[in-house]
């Protein structure tokens, strides 16, 4: 009983972790139509970005703030810059473009903060654990588990009951129909990159506290948040809350008991839900 | 008046050029090392520390005036920690580049691939970090050398404190690939030599990450559920700070287990955690920067310290210490020919930062000190540093070399 709890809230804060960069990752799918490889690059920076101004300030919060919003607005200025241009060409172009971004961000990150690990610390407020049945349980992990449904559910009322959102939504299913209506759609695009940008690097900001900062900790959770989409269904937000929940979960119950086949399970789960659902457990039909 | 036409201009470089060519071209031709480190992903500090100590090394020794005369030129590549890439930056090396000397491997996966490719090279391989018993085991051969702790001297020590210990039930968590399974095996075989009574948890019962791994929570709760008396933690690099950071929070080092941590003490991963690596933690490495006050690693901690503003990790003195096994090579073969360069290794002994070691002729194995330490504050350094520092001399950690499969007859 004891060990299920523990696991249980194991898999849900890695879970939340995992959701909040799929989500970023899904939303920019499901309104844009591109599979950005570059967002595990975004979600480092935020980490980066938000240590970078907590060491400045001296707070987590002023980090959280601020951090993800400045790689926010880096993002908008490469989505103008750079993938607006191939939006009406073959997918192959988004690919290697946001292939290429992955590679230039990385080695940017390790030109200006080195090669070295860095260490976040959790904010006092979240530091310490509390006692949990005979163990104790660091209070930060339940930060996670909370953080996540709270942002999923802001963006979620976001997207259903606000103007902006209700925009977002007829752009995502018919662009030339948005713009006929007369909304600026490109504007609009730039703006949901930037969304999904600022997703992916509060990710980061909260991660950095609860793993080391390095170079290329963005291509380690790149794959298993792609994992996450597709078995949510790409595009989907519910989707990728509960993709996220059960990779979470498969992967903190399989260490326990799968012993060594727990790193196939991610790929088996993968295989499965495309074998019997092949757009995702809570994909559209097309 | 006419402008000078452009092209005479060019002349006047060509000219100038030539003029300058004679100079260079009397000095003899430079000798050329080629280093193949992990200098991107999430182990990189190990390469860029490494390489920090090269240059060093090759800048200290072309200030007095290179080898046997000759200028020493470097030549560094990206293993990216993967065997493939790895063997293709040595082929270029050696086939491009013309190195006389290759050193550096990070990963025990790494250096099982390469190692059988060297001998068609033709070209001397110093290893300076990978630590897998193979290369000078099963695997060895005349060009390959090893001035590095491999796994046998760096577990068996580990070993020995286990057995001085009052835990009796072990396990351990570790990377999930040879590295990590080959520490658990030689740790079960040496503390149950010195130990028969101690008891060792299941294969389901231990832990084994991939790599990949950045939230450890589930593999801790695992660990702790199984209540053993010691746990053997071989993880590195960026696996192992998150580790400690996780299972700290999670209560693991407050629960009386006695951890040793067979790679603890790299300082990049002292650096980064700071004043959150817990105490009293048993850590053991290949190198450490307070062991001895010989002339050479005062001075090299000196120089590291003035130039980089770190104290110098085990990588960074790996790569310093090979290139002066280099230079006493050379020097005891009075060539750098790389057939008299394998030659002149075997059985070289030469004295460096971290100790003497004597290359063994027969399996080229460094004999070599391994080293373990506790951590402790100290306020006169930003890192943990090892109270009380333990030596554990060569001949008692080494397999005998009629041990380690090598057969280079």
């Amino acid at each position: 009983m004891e060990a299920f709890a523990v696991n249980l809230l194991n898999g849900c804060s890695w879970g939340m972790l995992l959701f909040l960069i799929a989500v970023g990752l899904t939303t920019v799918f499901g309104v844009l139509g591109v599979l950005n490889f570059a967002h595990g690059s975004f979600f480092m920076l935020g980490a980066y970005g938000s240590m970078q101004i907590m060491h400045l300030f001296n707070s987590f919060w002023l980090g959280l703030l601020v951090g993800p919003a400045l790689i926010a607005l880096l993002g908008m200025a490469l989505e103008m810059g750079l993938l607006r241009r191939v939006y009406g060409r073959d997918v192959s172009y988004q690919l290697l473009l946001t292939f290429a971004l992955l590679l230039v961000l990385d080695d940017a990150v390790r030109i200006i903060w080195g090669p070295a690990y860095h260490v976040v610390e959790a904010p006092p407020l979240l530091a310490g654990s509390f006692a949990f049945f005979t163990h104790s349980y660091p209070v930060y992990r339940l930060f996670l588990v909370a953080a996540g449904p709270l942002l999923g559910l802001c963006l979620w009322a976001f997207f259903r009951f606000t103007h902006w959102g209700k925009i977002i939504r007829a752009a995502a299913m018919d662009r030339d129909m948005a713009e006929g209506v007369g909304i600026r759609v490109p504007l609009l695009f730039t703006l949901v990159f930037g969304l999904g940008t600022w997703l992916a690097a509060v990710g980061g900001a909260l991660a950095a506290p609860h793993q080391s900062v390095g170079p290329s900790m963005g291509e380690r959770v790149i794959i298993e948040s792609f994992i996450v989409v597709v078995v949510g269904g790409l595009g989907s937000f519910p989707g990728a809350f509960v993709g996220a929940l059960i990779l979470g979960l498969i992967e903190s119950f399989g260490t326990v008991f799968a012993g060594r086949a727990q790193m196939a399970l991610p790929y088996i789960l993968l295989a499965v839900v495309l074998l019997l659902r092949p757009r995702g457990l809570f994909g559209r039909e097309a | 008046m006419r402008k000078p036409r452009l092209s005479w201009i060019l002349v006047a470089f060509l000219l100038a050029g030539l003029l300058a060519a004679p100079v260079s071209a009397l000095a003899e031709k430079p000798v050329k090392m080629g280093f193949v480190y992990i200098m991107s992903g999430p182990f990189s500090t190990y390469g860029q520390f490494a390489k920090q100590g090269a240059q060093l090394a090759i800048d200290e020794i072309n200030a007095q005036g290179g080898i046997l005369g000759r200028q020493v030129e470097a030549y560094f590549e990206d293993s990216t920690g993967k065997a493939d890439v790895a063997v293709r930056a040595i082929r270029k090396l050696v086939y491009q580049n013309g190195v006389d000397v290759l050193i550096g491997l990070d990963s025990s996966g790494v250096a099982k691939t390469v190692v059988p490719t060297i001998p068609e090279m033709k070209t001397p391989l110093i290893i300076t970090h990978a630590a897998t018993p193979d290369v000078t085991g099963s695997l060895c051969n005349k060009y390959t050398f090893r001035i590095s702790v491999n796994i046998n001297q760096n577990i068996k020590a580990a070993a020995l404190l286990a057995a001085e210990s009052q835990a009796q039930t072990w396990s351990t968590i570790g990377p999930d690939y040879a590295f990590g399974h080959q520490s658990w095996e030689y740790f079960k075989k040496y503390l149950k030599e010195k130990k028969p009574d101690a008891v060792f948890l299941p294969d389901d019962k231990v832990a084994f990450a991939p790599i990949k791994t950045t939230d450890f929570s589930a593999y801790i709760t695992k660990l702790m559920e199984s209540k053993p008396d010691g746990v053997l933690v071989s993880l590195w690099g960026g696996n192992l700070i998150d580790f400690v950071r996780q299972a700290d929070a999670m209560g693991f080092f407050q629960s009386g287990t006695q951890v040793l941590m067979t790679l603890g003490a790299a300082t990049e991963v002292l650096y980064a955690l700071g004043d959150k690596m817990p105490e009293g933690i048993w850590v053991g490495t290949r190198y450490w920067f307070l062991g001895n006050d010989t002339p050479q690693n005062v001075a090299f901690r000196k120089a590291y310290q003035k130039r980089f503003g770190q104290f110098p990790s085990y990588n960074a003195q790996g790569a310093y210490a090979a290139v002066l096994t280099y230079k006493a090579a050379a020097e005891k073969a009075k060539s750098t020919d790389k057939e008299a360069i394998a030659a002149a290794l075997a059985g070289l002994t030469v004295t460096l930062p971290v100790g003497t070691i004597t290359l063994r002729p027969e399996d080229h194995q460094a004999l070599t000190d391994a080293f373990w330490g506790r951590t402790a504050a100290d306020s006169a350094y930003p890192i943990r540093i090892l109270k009380p520092f333990k030596v554990f001399p060569a001949q008692d950690v080494t397999p005998p070399a009629d041990t380690t499969g090598c057969n280079l007859r």
